[in-house]
């Protein structure tokens, strides 16, 4: 935590405490893209559950298709934090403020997977050329921005060199697009694919994975620039950061794959903005 | 079968017709039950895909791949007996925007051969055997169809279903219509007991009577059949009865009129031969007269032992089954030349004689025919009548023309030549006799009239001498 952070956060906590009392007869409402698995009722339960025990208040998850629905929900304020991505919080920089960022595999940095059929004979890019590739959303770093992008280093444009894209609005469907054989190659989060890996071994044995992106900024929770230190978001924060200190925190995490949160600064998401950078360069 | 007995054929028919209604109903059982399936594939299908529709038309507008993925996939229902296994989508032009599984059907592809094989769901008919159905339905939008769906529907739990059915069809009907079969078989058999009753009394020589005490008190058509054929039966007897004494009359009628006229035969000659007696007594020592009066003995003497001659040959039993001869026919025109001449009648008889005997006909019964016919003729034809006989051999028959100038036959006369019933009265005498006896060589009488002239024609096919002889 940085003095920006702390002054912010002090001054969010300080605006904020007039309201507190009302405040906390509203629920904290928690934005969820689809970046993991939005559908397992379980985790959401236990997210829940333990966010709600931690905060002393009630905790409403909203989830919607897209990352743009989501980010513009916290934009306008119809949301307190959202677990978004990368390049959505980059992409409104100057309006979002990082909560917390996952711990996963020892850091808080992931990779973006190019998967293609496990029957496929396909070994790099140049094999997937005229595909239908799935993306999973035009706001994914990992799931759009990174391939884009890479295409666009190689000297090549998605839209010429993919026959023809689809989004299919959750990493986990890329994968499914992909092992079903509706498109031939996607781009996905690595860190979906390797926790579909352990939790849904025969989806993810019917694909490969054909390239690795650099390590990235894991996607981050977000919060709208100024309310970094409110109390509901300090709160959530330190239920967050302090998730491996419980026994439940540690289930949650276990069943995310997670190994628990931490703060980060904008600094971690620099590869992501590099690629941004890329493709405004060269469109 | 043809040939097989009533007895056992009507039982076995029952047995049969048993049997073909009990497929029958198999069959309208099967297909009621296809037509309910038919019914049940075609709601279900409908069902499928007007939900499908629904679900489908936002991402067919806007053409989304992955949304209609995601729906097909979702959208994998688990039926009792119809399972939909593969789906495609297609919009307005025919290309295929997803498929439940992709490689089947490529994002882009052609949809036309999918819809081509498949059918509307009304349309939907269970074929024999068939395990999977494709079926079709427009995706609607505002009145207008905006895509295409098509399922293949694995519909393999009917066929199953009816194959089960037929399995306990088959055993339960088989079962049924044995027992019904045998029931049918034995009730018939027992119906039809009567008959086999009345074939045995018939079948027995002479046919029996029935004894009407086996018969059961209520069973009064049973008991009227057979009062009945016990009727024909006391009816027949009193006919045989009767023809046995005409026929014995006949004879007696016929032995008379040939002792009358062998005693005629005898008795014409007689008074020369006493005469000639008298003269040699009278002059013995005449030389001239003793000698003439010796021939016209001896001459009277050949003629009484021709006729003898010819009785003993003609009633002479031994000689019943030898074939027929010329000598026979001879021996004929003998008997009948002295009542002929007797009456000035004209008698043609054949110059020739043909090979009768070639014909191998037996020489008593025909000859007997011969001479009760010709007796006849000549009894019509009256005095100075003309009498004829011809003989005629063709291909494996002999044929008998004896013709006079008599009246011709009266009705009773011609009834006991040609007819079957047994003719009373006294024309004809004998002509009963030439009919059975003819009947026994399996020949046939025709007779005609024509210009005075009565012609009664005997054929007979040529004789195989078997144990006859």
């Amino acid at each position: 935590m940085n003095r920006r952070d702390i002054i912010l956060g002090a001054t969010g906590l300080f605006a904020l405490a007039p309201i507190k009392g009302a405040a906390k007869t509203e629920p904290f409402r928690l934005g969820l893209t689809p970046v993991f698995l939005n559908n397992d009722r379980e985790i959401l339960s236990a997210s829940k559950s333990y966010l709600e025990a931690q905060m002393e208040r009630e905790v409403e998850f909203v989830q919607r298709r897209t990352y743009e629905e989501i980010t513009n929900l916290l934009l306008v304020g119809d949301l307190d934090a959202a677990w978004i991505c990368g390049f959505p919080f980059l992409k409104n920089r100057s309006d979002l403020a990082l909560v917390a960022v996952p711990v996963w595999r020892g850091a808080s940095l992931y990779q973006s997977y190019l998967i293609a059929g496990a029957e496929r004979a396909a070994a790099g890019w140049d094999d997937l050329k005229g595909d239908l590739h799935a993306y999973s959303d035009p706001d994914s770093n990992s799931g759009y921005l990174v391939t884009v992008s890479e295409l666009l280093k190689r000297n090549r444009r998605a839209e010429e060199f993919f026959d023809r894209t689809i989004f299919t609005f959750g990493h986990r469907n890329v994968v499914r697009a992909v092992a079903s054989g509706l498109s031939g190659s996607g781009s996905v989060d690595g860190y979906v694919w390797e926790a579909l890996a352990t939790l849904e071994p025969e989806l993810t044995r019917r694909t490969k994975v054909i390239w690795k992106s650099e390590m990235l900024g894991f996607p981050p929770f977000a919060c709208r620039a100024g309310e970094e230190a409110s109390e509901q978001v300090v709160t959530f924060r330190r239920a967050l950061l302090d998730m491996a200190q419980s026994g439940e925190g540690r289930d949650i995490l276990g069943q995310l794959q997670l190994d628990g949160f931490q703060r980060a600064n904008a600094v971690l998401f620099a590869g992501i903005q590099s690629r941004i950078d890329i493709v405004a360069r060269k469109a | 079968m043809l040939d097989t007995p009533l007895l056992v054929r009507a039982p076995i028919l029952a047995a049969a017709m048993m049997v073909v209604v009990g497929i029958l109903a198999s069959q309208q059982v099967l297909n009621a039950l296809a037509r309910m399936q038919e019914q049940e594939l075609q709601e279900l299908a409908r069902t499928h895909l007007d939900g499908l529709a629904v679900a489908l038309q936002p991402a067919v507008l806007r053409k989304d791949v992955w949304e209609a993925f995601d729906t097909l996939e979702r959208a994998t229902l688990e039926g009792e007996q119809v399972r939909p296994i593969f789906t495609v989508v297609s919009d307005d032009t025919n290309q295929v925007i997803a498929a439940s599984d992709p490689t089947r059907a490529e994002v882009g592809a052609d949809a036309a051969p999918w819809i081509e094989k498949s059918k509307e769901a009304h349309q939907l008919a269970l074929t024999a055997n068939s395990e999977r159905v494709f079926v079709t339905g427009a995706i609607m939008y505002q009145g207008e169809s905006v895509g295409r769906l098509v399922t293949e529907l694995d519909i393999s739990r009917l066929a199953e279903e009816r194959r089960r059915a037929l399995t306990i069809l088959i055993i339960g009907n088989s079962a049924a219509t044995l027992v019904l079969a045998i029931a049918a078989f034995f009730v018939t058999r027992r119906a039809l007991r009567p008959i086999k009753v009345l074939t045995s009394h018939m079948a027995a020589d002479p046919p029996e009577q029935i004894r009407l005490g086996n018969v059961a008190a209520g069973d009064t058509e049973v008991s009227r059949l057979y009062r009945g054929y016990n009727g024909m039966i006391d009816a027949m007897n009193a006919r045989n009865d009767a023809e046995r004494r005409l026929a014995e009359r006949e004879r007696y009628v016929s032995l008379g009129r040939l002792s009358s006229s062998l005693a005629h035969e005898i008795n014409n000659p007689l008074g020369g031969l006493l005469n000639a007696v008298d003269t040699i007594q009278k002059f013995p020592e005449r030389r001239d007269a003793v000698q003439a009066s010796a021939a016209l003995l001896e001459r009277g003497l050949n003629q009484m032992r021709d006729v003898v001659g010819a009785t003993l040959e003609t009633h002479r039993a031994k000689r019943e089954y030898d074939p027929i001869s010329t000598d026979d026919i001879e021996d004929l025109r003998t008997l009948l030349r002295p009542e002929s001449e007797r009456l000035g009648q004209t008698l043609h008889w054949p110059d020739v004689i043909p090979d009768v005997r070639q014909s191998g006909l037996p020489a008593g019964q025909t000859r007997q025919i011969l001479l009760n016919l010709l007796l006849n003729a000549v009894a019509a034809a009256g005095r100075n009548g003309v009498v004829s006989l011809t003989l005629e051999m063709r291909a494996r028959a002999m044929r008998m023309t004896i013709a006079d100038s008599g009246p011709g036959l009266d009705n009773v006369a011609l009834r006991k030549l040609t007819g079957d019933t047994a003719g009373v009265g006294h024309s004809g005498v004998g002509l009963r006799l030439v009919r059975d006896l003819t009947e026994d060589m399996n020949g046939s009488i025709e007779v005609q009239r024509n210009d005075g002239t009565t012609k009664i024609v005997v054929e007979f096919p040529f004789f195989a001498h078997t144990d006859a002889a």
